[in-house]
């Protein structure tokens, strides 16, 4: 334990020296507020200008799911980040064969952050989220935001050989965050087709107001974790 | 000779890392998207896409190639060829350019667009002026993420008044900034002269700025001075 919190505290002065640290602290608030005042701003504007009675407030269900995916994406990405400089750099290696291990250096890089990010998003989203909550799907919202982000970075780790795949990789899996998009746009038989995504049945829990749904988020969740943690490099 | 060797070179690099790949599933997520919105809203959309991802690629996507290049010591290999840094620069600038022109030329066919040829040269002009401010943080940066830290700045200055422009009136002189001029042609409206004027200023002296830092990136190597 001792191991994983040193390498864990590692990381994040690593982060610090890189002011990587701080931006992470304070793009969740940053984002936060933008999305409490900016979107029903705009949603006012838009409704002036189109003369419609709706325009984005319809979608606000939406933007909670994305606001409480962003900072747990965010935190794991960067961990991801300097998990791919420490494999260029052969650093993980060594690391490995230390009293920490692959479990330990896994638990430190991705579980820790994504435990952070968790609390951050548990704290924020009732806060700045934009339609109004109870603690239950807050939590929801909070942990199948996290089983993204961490899929996300164990994406970008295990499946990429070095920064620049690992960048390309990024992108691809940043997608993932957007199957959440399937309930509201698209009609049931054929939404049904982003089964594979997480965030596709948290779109189903909001949209169904069912929070039943936060089942198979989890459980698609895991099935991908559990694949690439055994296809991983590691 | 040289330079096309290089240009080669950066293209099998791309290929090998998976950049082909990742764009071939892009565009075609990109035209299914453009394709799935009401005609009234196409162009516009295809306009901020084209210009948010294959045209600021270089950006995204730079500070991975040059720090995996110098893990690899490529850049050290390069200090010591007859390779100038203009033939580097240009030769990044040309490999990625020829993607992003070719995702936003199917992404505009996918929108309907009936100026191609403005969409195809907008997006050459934002991709070399993105790509070459990638490389100038690039040579600045020693990890990843001071690299996405460092591209923030760049992109708020190159996003954010060229997407408002698409939608709102801004004040003409906006015409003359460079990011707006390239989005006014990725849109496929009319840009103003001295706007293109501007940007192609802008390209110059972004790329003899590339030129200075990557020879002095080549010039210092592991805490050595050639």
């Amino acid at each position: 334990m001792k191991a994983v919190r040193l390498s864990f505290m590692q990381m994040i002065k690593f982060m610090a020296a890189d002011m990587m640290l701080l931006a992470a602290g304070v793009s969740p608030v940053l984002m936060g507020a933008a999305i409490r005042f900016g979107i029903p701003c705009i949603e006012g504007l838009l409704m002036e200008f189109t003369g419609l009675p709706r325009v984005i407030s319809p979608y606000y269900g939406l933007i909670d799911i994305l606001f409480a995916a962003i900072t747990p994406a965010m935190f794991c990405f960067v961990a991801a980040m300097v998990m791919l400089e420490e494999h260029d750099d052969h650093i993980d290696r060594y690391l490995f064969v230390t009293k920490l291990g692959k479990k330990g250096y896994y638990i430190s890089r991705v579980i820790l952050p994504a435990m952070l990010a968790f609390a951050i998003t548990c704290v924020i989203l009732p806060i700045c989220g934009l339609t109004e909550m109870a603690f239950i799907k807050v939590l929801f919202l909070a942990i199948s935001g996290t089983l993204q982000g961490v899929i996300i970075a164990m994406l970008v780790v295990n499946l990429s050989s070095n920064k620049l795949e690992g960048m390309a990789l990024t992108k691809l899996a940043s997608l993932l965050m957007f199957g959440a998009a399937g309930p509201f746009f698209l009609e049931t038989p054929y939404s049904y087709m982003l089964f594979f995504m997480p965030s596709y049945w948290t779109g189903m829990m909001v949209t169904c107001n069912n929070s039943l749904y936060v089942i198979p988020t989890v459980m698609v969740s895991a099935v991908r974790i559990l694949i690439l943690a055994r296809r991983g490099r590691y | 000779m040289r330079m096309k060797n290089l240009f080669i070179w950066d293209v099998k690099f791309q290929a090998r890392y998976g950049f082909y790949l990742l764009y071939t599933f892009l565009t075609i997520l990109y035209a299914a998207f453009i394709l799935a919105l009401p005609i009234s809203w196409k162009e516009r959309a295809a306009a901020i896409l084209i210009y948010s991802d294959p045209a600021a690629m270089g950006l995204f996507f730079m500070g991975a190639i040059v720090l995996l290049e110098k893990s690899q010591r490529v850049t050290a290999f390069m200090s010591i060829t007859p390779v100038s840094a203009r033939e580097y620069v240009a030769s990044k600038v040309f490999s990625l350019c020829a993607i992003s022109v070719v995702v936003a030329v199917i992404m505009a066919a996918a929108s309907g667009s009936r100026s191609v040829i403005s969409v195809a040269m907008g997006t050459l002009l934002a991709s070399t002026v993105y790509t070459l401010c990638g490389i100038i943080v690039a040579t600045k940066i020693v990890s990843l993420n001071q690299f996405i830290l460092a591209t923030v700045p760049v992109e708020i200055v190159g996003f954010v008044p060229a997407v408002l422009g698409l939608f709102l009136d801004l004040h003409p002189g906006f015409r003359l900034y460079p990011p707006v001029a390239c989005m006014e042609l990725v849109a496929g409206k009319e840009p103003s002269a001295v706007g293109m004027l501007l940007t192609i200023l802008t390209i110059i002296l972004l790329f003899w700025t590339a030129c200075r830092l990557v020879r002095k990136m080549w010039q210092e190597q592991g805490g050595v001075k050639l």
